[in-house]
């Protein structure tokens, strides 16, 4: 264990040493956060959320409904005022109430809100966001409304939280004649899958460098110096590979809590996410190390983990979602760990799944991982013979 | 008999049609430092990368310290230091980054590693350098650096291949030194060089060795008296040369005696000078010889070479 720190500490001293590596740690990294954000952040014009109402409790509930699901709410004194905020651009979505609506929402009986869409190409997906929102929190006041028949506001509060799923939703009506809560749930699924595609995209392409940096200390002897010491290729392979993991993990760790913190993405369980991208990053580390043990060139190498990264990426769904794939190229697409993470960083995201929800993708992942380390050891000492 | 530190039995190896090593025995003692002399492409390092478990042989056998390094590779590296002919250092880290990564490879660590680090900085004379990226470093600071490395662990066994090709005279002398410090403490040595001083200064048995196969084998006189030739003693002085020339002939390694009378010189054809010489010295003297001058020229293992190959050993 003690052999494989000293050559995992090894490899990231060297990968940090050379200082255009730093632009692929902090500064590329923090580009893709740009435009992860920017792509598909949910709050990036700072107040996506104008509301107008007469402050009483739907008002209330309705805003803090709205901010717990992340949404950043500008409260204005007239609707004409919200009218500009949407289209000014300063907000993205616009919300009315009157006094008819608190009334409704008092009694339990669906309210009626005004919702005004702006412009925007984000302006859909919040405007879903509102709405799914205020689903909820009406439904939330019509069960405590119902239940109130039986006792005071306090029981019945209680008693929701033991039987909510008893009492029969309340509905909310709005402009638009949609169903609020599947347009928003499928509205979010596309929304930050993206973001899910270019972060594992990213991360396995920058691993694959790890290929050309091992053909390096193939050339300087040093992997030669390493075997002559009393260290198995299976040390060797996993000290090669935990430098490069502990890499893609700061990296993705990094694009994935900067996104959220700066522009709001959600990611659901960073840490559910985190074990997903260490085990894909485990992958991309092993097919590093098998193109720099079967290559001697620095530059082929290179070239291939660009080009390999680029069509493993396509074909698993991380530039056209897999959702549009045929049956025939879905199945092609299940040879790649990309569709395997992709899945299941959706899932972590969408249903807020943990460990035990995608223990099937994982693994999977880990199987892959143990393939290309396993190939990866035994080509290492046949490399040793060959001259280079 | 103490176990060898080293046995190798005919070892083997082809690349592709090419046999490289064609059955290279090999045995050190604890102690011991052995040489192995042989022109380009010998297969020296071919040999050396099987013993060292870099290179799987095609046959033989490699036992380090009684360990087989085919069945038990782990335990027979354990005793096992190596200087590669190709630098084999880390060009990104400084020399104290080096040194203790490879030690920490081999299993040290502490104080204990970075007191040995610092001395073999001392000893290798980059105790001012240690802490630059070894890139920076010149040809001659780099071989020494990837000499550090091997001494590094004290190990049984060290096997050096060319190590000081670019050294200057100065650090060479104290590498040499430390190499010897260390042989002097048991350590077994395997060494190659192409330059016959160092072998002649360091080995205690020499192994010739040509195209794969070791065409002689013994301490360098013996080697040396392979190829017939024999010392040659000149005596410069004043003295009754006749009767001198019938002193010194008596004595048993001396073969043969030419009197140069004009030039006051007795020439001889000695087997084994260096231990005759005080013998033929005295002898000299105590015949009526006033010294002025004794020279002794030897053979040496290039004229081997040419004895057993018909080529040169460098060319
Ligand atoms: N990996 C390899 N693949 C093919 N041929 C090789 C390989 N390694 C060595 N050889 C060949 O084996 C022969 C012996 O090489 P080796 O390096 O052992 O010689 P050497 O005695 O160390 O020479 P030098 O004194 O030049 O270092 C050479 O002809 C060389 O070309
Ligand atoms: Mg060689």
């Amino acid at each position: 264990m003690r052999v494989v720190l000293a050559i995992a500490w090894v490899e990231l001293r060297r990968f940090l040493a050379d200082r255009s590596n730093l632009f692929f740690v902090l500064i590329l990294p923090l580009a893709m956060v740009a435009v992860i954000g920017w792509q598909f952040g949910s709050d990036r014009s700072g107040a996506p959320l104008s509301v107008q109402g007469p402050g009483g409790a739907a008002t209330q509930a309705l805003v803090e409904g709205w901010e717990d699901a992340e949404l950043a709410v500008t409260l204005r004194d007239t609707p004409e005022l919200v009218q500009e905020d949407v289209s000014r651009g300063s907000a993205e979505v616009g919300v009315l109430l009157d006094p008819e609506a608190e009334a409704a929402y008092r009694d339990g009986i669906p309210m009626e809100l005004e919702i005004i869409t702006g412009s925007s190409s984000e302006a859909p997906a919040v405007a879903q966001v509102v709405r799914a929102q205020a689903e909820a929190v009406a439904t939330e006041a019509a069960q405590v409304g119902l239940l109130e028949t039986f006792g005071d506001e306090a029981e019945a509060r209680a008693a929701l939280d033991d039987a909510s799923t008893l009492v029969p939703p309340a509905q909310l009506l709005v402009q638009e004649p949609e169903d609020p809560v599947a347009v928003a749930f499928e509205g979010v699924e596309q929304f930050d899958s993206g973001a899910v595609a270019q972060l594992l995209l990213f991360v396995f392409l920058s691993t694959l460098n790890a290929a050309p940096a091992l053909i390096k200390a193939r050339r300087d002897g040093v992997v030669r110096r390493t075997m002559a010491a009393p260290v198995t290729t299976a040390q060797a392979m996993a000290g090669l590979t935990t430098g490069r993991v502990v890499i893609a993990l700061v990296q993705g760790a990094y694009i994935m809590l900067a996104s959220s913190l700066l522009f709001g993405v959600r990611w659901g369980s960073l840490g559910v996410a985190v074990v997903v991208l260490l085990v894909f990053g485990l992958v991309a580390a092993g097919v590093a190390m098998v193109i720099g043990v079967l290559v001697d060139s620095e530059g082929a190498a290179s070239g291939l983990a660009v080009g390999g990264g680029l069509v493993l990426g396509a074909v698993g769904g991380s530039m056209v979602p897999l959702e549009f794939y045929s049956d025939t190229l879905r199945q092609v697409a299940q040879l790649t760990p990309h569709a395997w993470a992709n899945d299941a960083m959706a899932q972590i995201q969408r249903q807020g799944a943990g460990i035990a929800d995608v223990w099937p993708q994982l693994g999977v992942l880990a199987a892959m991982a143990i393939g290309v380390l396993v190939l990866g050891s035994l080509l290492l000492r046949r490399s040793l013979a060959r001259a280079m | 008999m103490t176990t060898p530190v080293l046995q190798v039995d005919a070892l083997r190896r082809s690349f592709g049609p090419a046999t490289v090593v064609d059955g290279v025995s090999l045995r050190i003692d604890p102690g011991e430092t052995v040489g192995l002399l042989g022109p380009n492409g010998a297969g020296k390092t071919t040999t050396i990368s099987m013993i060292a478990g870099l290179l799987r042989p095609d046959g033989g056998s490699v036992h380090i310290q009684g360990v087989d390094m085919a069945s038990d590779p782990l335990a027979a590296k354990r005793h096992l230091g190596l200087v590669p002919q190709d630098l084999a250092i880390y060009p990104e880290l400084s020399a104290r980054s080096n040194l203790s990564f490879f030690g920490r490879l081999q299993g040290m660590r502490g104080a204990a590693l970075r007191r040995r680090v610092a001395e073999v900085l001392e000893v290798v004379g980059l105790t001012d350098r240690a802490t630059g990226a070894s890139k920076t470093f010149s040809g001659g600071m780099k071989r020494r650096l990837n000499i550090a490395i091997g001494l590094l662990h004290e190990p049984r066994l060290l096997i050096l291949d060319e190590p000081t090709v670019g050294v200057d005279p100065q650090s060479r002398n104290a590498i040499l030194e430390s190499v010897e410090a260390l042989s002097g403490e048991g350590m077994a040595v395997l060494y190659t060089t192409h330059y016959m001083e160092e072998a002649e200064r360091l080995c205690d048995r020499i192994g010739i060795i040509d195209a794969g196969r070791v065409i002689a084998e013994g301490t360098r006189d013996s080697l040396v008296e392979l190829t017939g030739r024999t010392d040659t003693v000149t005596l410069a002085g004043d003295g009754p040369l006749e009767e001198i020339e019938a002193a010194v002939s008596r004595i048993p390694a001396v073969r043969e005696v030419h009197r140069i009378t004009g030039e006051g010189r007795l020439v001889m054809v000695v087997q084994g000078a260096p231990q005759a010489i005080s013998a033929i010295v005295a002898t000299a003297s105590g015949a009526g010889m006033t010294l002025r001058d004794v020279e002794i020229s030897r053979p040496d293992l290039e004229s081997v070479f040419l004895h057993l190959t018909g080529k040169a050993l460098r060319d």
